[in-house]
């Protein structure tokens, strides 16, 4: 049985990557993106997440907003010990990653997507707007966050030539309001949905491609601890859906199945 | 030919033999009902504590080699949620197994009497935690204090009560003390105490430090332990630990296990892992001609 990696470098085996901290890119002052060199290849998909760890603080689940097997982009806002510490790490600090775990976008090469990202749930969307380019898809990008100091990948949607939009819940950029009164608008143009964010921001998406008939996947977030589906602390809502191994990323017809509600 | 996987345990009727194990998404009603809707003959909610637990800081599980160490710290709502919870999760015909880890004998007692008033269908006393004091191995070690314990409450609950032990050295003497006290059965066998450590952090993995082996590193031990309590004492065994497939499966029913617990390898496999082991079961009964799964219990016992 195998665990984790084979570290190549002294033999044997060992369930943590090890990543060093290479390059830190300000957002603002509680919203960085991390670059972390890996010390092994992962195999990661946009929508999966990692654990990510740093001993003597916990281990949370994190999205990456991308990767290329080697060097992966972490994009983390601080809102407790783990994150904030995560934040204000110092060049050549290492973490400790395991995974990927969870379901990720699945991708229909003749679909028009529409890309939704609320706050720091943009990163497995940028992820995804790079893969999607590669495959020589055009989805539109849209960001929604409370202000302008929030944004994040507005610019790189841009340089990879998608239309992208930025909505501010205070109109201090872009377009004035919330993100979802935004995209109804627009929503017809669109054969499928792929967003992330704050619950009440996917349960809306989610009540939206549900009126329209137009098919969505949603990665949602819970309280994940164990990461591999034992532990029972990530329910979505009141369903038997685990965030950690039947999502994050969940489409549509799942939700239905098992008459997902909305979480309050 | 028809054949039959049905079994008895301790009175209680199971459709087949799977067991969710105690502590695996067991401490929610939707999660135990899912497990119930996905195959399983029987499931076992978290163990309860008197009081509501938070549970350990991550990580509170390790991958290793062969196995898993887990130390979630019994974290459950507190024994007063459960039935809500048995009412939630409750589907015809899967039978539902309340486990409790009491602090002592008057927790214990009154948790078991309110499961019994609650509609659970049997209780399971885990007396083998091995990563929270006081709740775990030191009393499941004491033969005198398991069989007062079992004493005090099988005289006070009308549904089975079973005992679920850990590996120690004188587990065929506790055992054997709760059966004489009119224990219904025994869970055998509960994770293993044990350790990993980061060798690049240069930390224990952990959070608690310790946490609970379980998953195929356990599994020859606690075929061991079902062999020799069916053995001694023709006891009732739910055959648990590192049930991966119906191989592992059969191996328990074989040594002397009625019904066998999955917990670990869920993580991998998904609780659909119940109706794949069935169905290796039902395929290998055909083939070896045999009618009714209750025949094979303690089989390797017979010469
Ligand atoms: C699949 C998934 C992907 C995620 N991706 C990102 C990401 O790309 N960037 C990012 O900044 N954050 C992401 N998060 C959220 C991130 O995991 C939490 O912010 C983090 O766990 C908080 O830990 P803390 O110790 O800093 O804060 P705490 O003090 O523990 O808690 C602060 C807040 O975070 C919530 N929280 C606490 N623990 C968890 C947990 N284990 N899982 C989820 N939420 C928790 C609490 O409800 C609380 O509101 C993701 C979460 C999930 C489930
Ligand atoms: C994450 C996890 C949590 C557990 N919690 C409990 C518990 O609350 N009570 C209990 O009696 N056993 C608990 N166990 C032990 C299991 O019920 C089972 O006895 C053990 O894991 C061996 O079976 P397995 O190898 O199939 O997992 C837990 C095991 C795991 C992996
Ligand atoms: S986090 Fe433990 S089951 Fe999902």
């Amino acid at each position: 049985m195998s665990i984790g990696y084979r570290d190549e470098a002294i033999g044997g085996e060992s369930s943590y990557t090890v990543g060093i901290l290479k390059r830190i890119y300000v957002h603002n002052r509680n919203l960085k993106s991390l670059y972390i060199e890996l010390n092994h290849w992962l195999d990661i998909k946009p929508g999966q997440f990692l654990m990510v760890w740093i001993p003597g603080y916990e281990e949370i689940p994190i999205s990456p907003s991308y990767s290329d097997g080697e060097l992966i982009r972490l994009t983390v806002k601080g809102v407790g010990d783990t994150s904030k510490k995560l934040i204000n790490m110092n060049m050549g600090d290492r973490v400790y990653v395991r995974g990927p775990y969870g379901t990720y976008f699945k991708i229909d090469d003749r679909d028009k997507y529409l890309l939704v990202g609320g706050g720091y749930g943009a990163a497995p969307l940028i992820f995804l707007a790079h893969k999607l380019v590669e495959m020589g898809l055009r989805p539109k990008y849209v960001e929604g966050v409370k202000s302008i100091s929030e944004q994040l990948f507005i610019k790189e949607a841009e340089s990879l030539g998608l239309e992208a939009t930025l909505v501010t819940e205070d109109g201090s950029s872009g377009i004035r309001g919330l993100v979802t009164d935004y995209i109804v608008s627009i929503l017809d143009n669109f054969d499928s949905v792929l967003a992330c964010g704050p619950t009440p921001m996917l349960d809306k998406v989610l009540d939206l491609c549900r009126s329209r008939g137009i098919n969505c996947q949603l990665s949602y977030e819970s309280i994940v601890k164990c990461g591999i589906g034992v532990c029972g602390s990530c329910t979505l809502g009141n369903t038997g859906l685990l965030i950690c191994f039947d999502g994050p990323v969940l489409d549509i017809n799942t939700l239905n199945k098992w008459r997902y509600r909305g979480s309050d | 030919m028809t054949v039959d996987l049905g079994v008895y345990l301790s009175g209680l009727r199971l459709r087949n033999p799977t067991i969710l194990a105690s502590g695996i998404l067991g401490d929610k009603a939707q999660l135990l009902r899912r497990a119930s809707e996905s195959g399983f003959g029987a499931v076992t909610t978290k163990s309860f504590t008197y009081n509501p637990r938070e549970g350990y800081k991550t990580p509170i599980v390790a991958e290793v080699k062969a196995g898993l160490l887990n130390a979630v710290g019994l974290a459950n709502p507190g024994y007063k949620m459960m039935r809500k919870i048995i009412s939630e999760a409750r589907i015809n015909g899967v039978p539902i197994i309340v486990s409790l880890a009491g602090s002592n004998i008057d927790e214990f007692h009154r948790m078991a009497i309110y499961a019994d008033e609650s509609g659970a269908d049997a209780v399971e006393l885990n007396l083998s935690c091995p990563h929270v004091e006081k709740m775990g191995m030191e009393i499941g070690q004491d033969p005198n204090y398991v069989a007062r314990l079992v004493g005090d409450i099988k005289g006070s609950i009308t549904i089975p009560l079973f005992i679920k032990i850990g590996l120690t050295d004188n587990y065929m003497e506790v055992v054997g003390r709760a059966l004489d006290k009119g224990a219904d059965g025994v869970t055998a066998i509960n994770t293993i105490r044990a350790m990993a450590i980061d060798i690049y952090a240069k930390k224990p993995i952990l959070s608690n430090i310790y946490g609970g082996l379980s998953g195929p590193a356990i599994h020859p031990i606690a075929i061991r332990i079902t062999y020799d309590l069916y053995s001694e004492y023709r006891a009732t065994i739910i055959g648990t630990g590192g049930v991966e497939d119906c191989k592992d499966a059969l191996e328990f029913i074989l040594a002397g296990a009625t019904a066998i617990g999955i917990g670990t390898s869920i993580s991998k496999k998904g609780l659909n892992i119940a109706k794949d082991i069935v169905r290796g079961i039902r395929k290998y009964m055909e083939n070896e001609g045999v009618k009714k799964l209750e025949d094979l219990i303690g089989y390797v016992h017979k010469n």
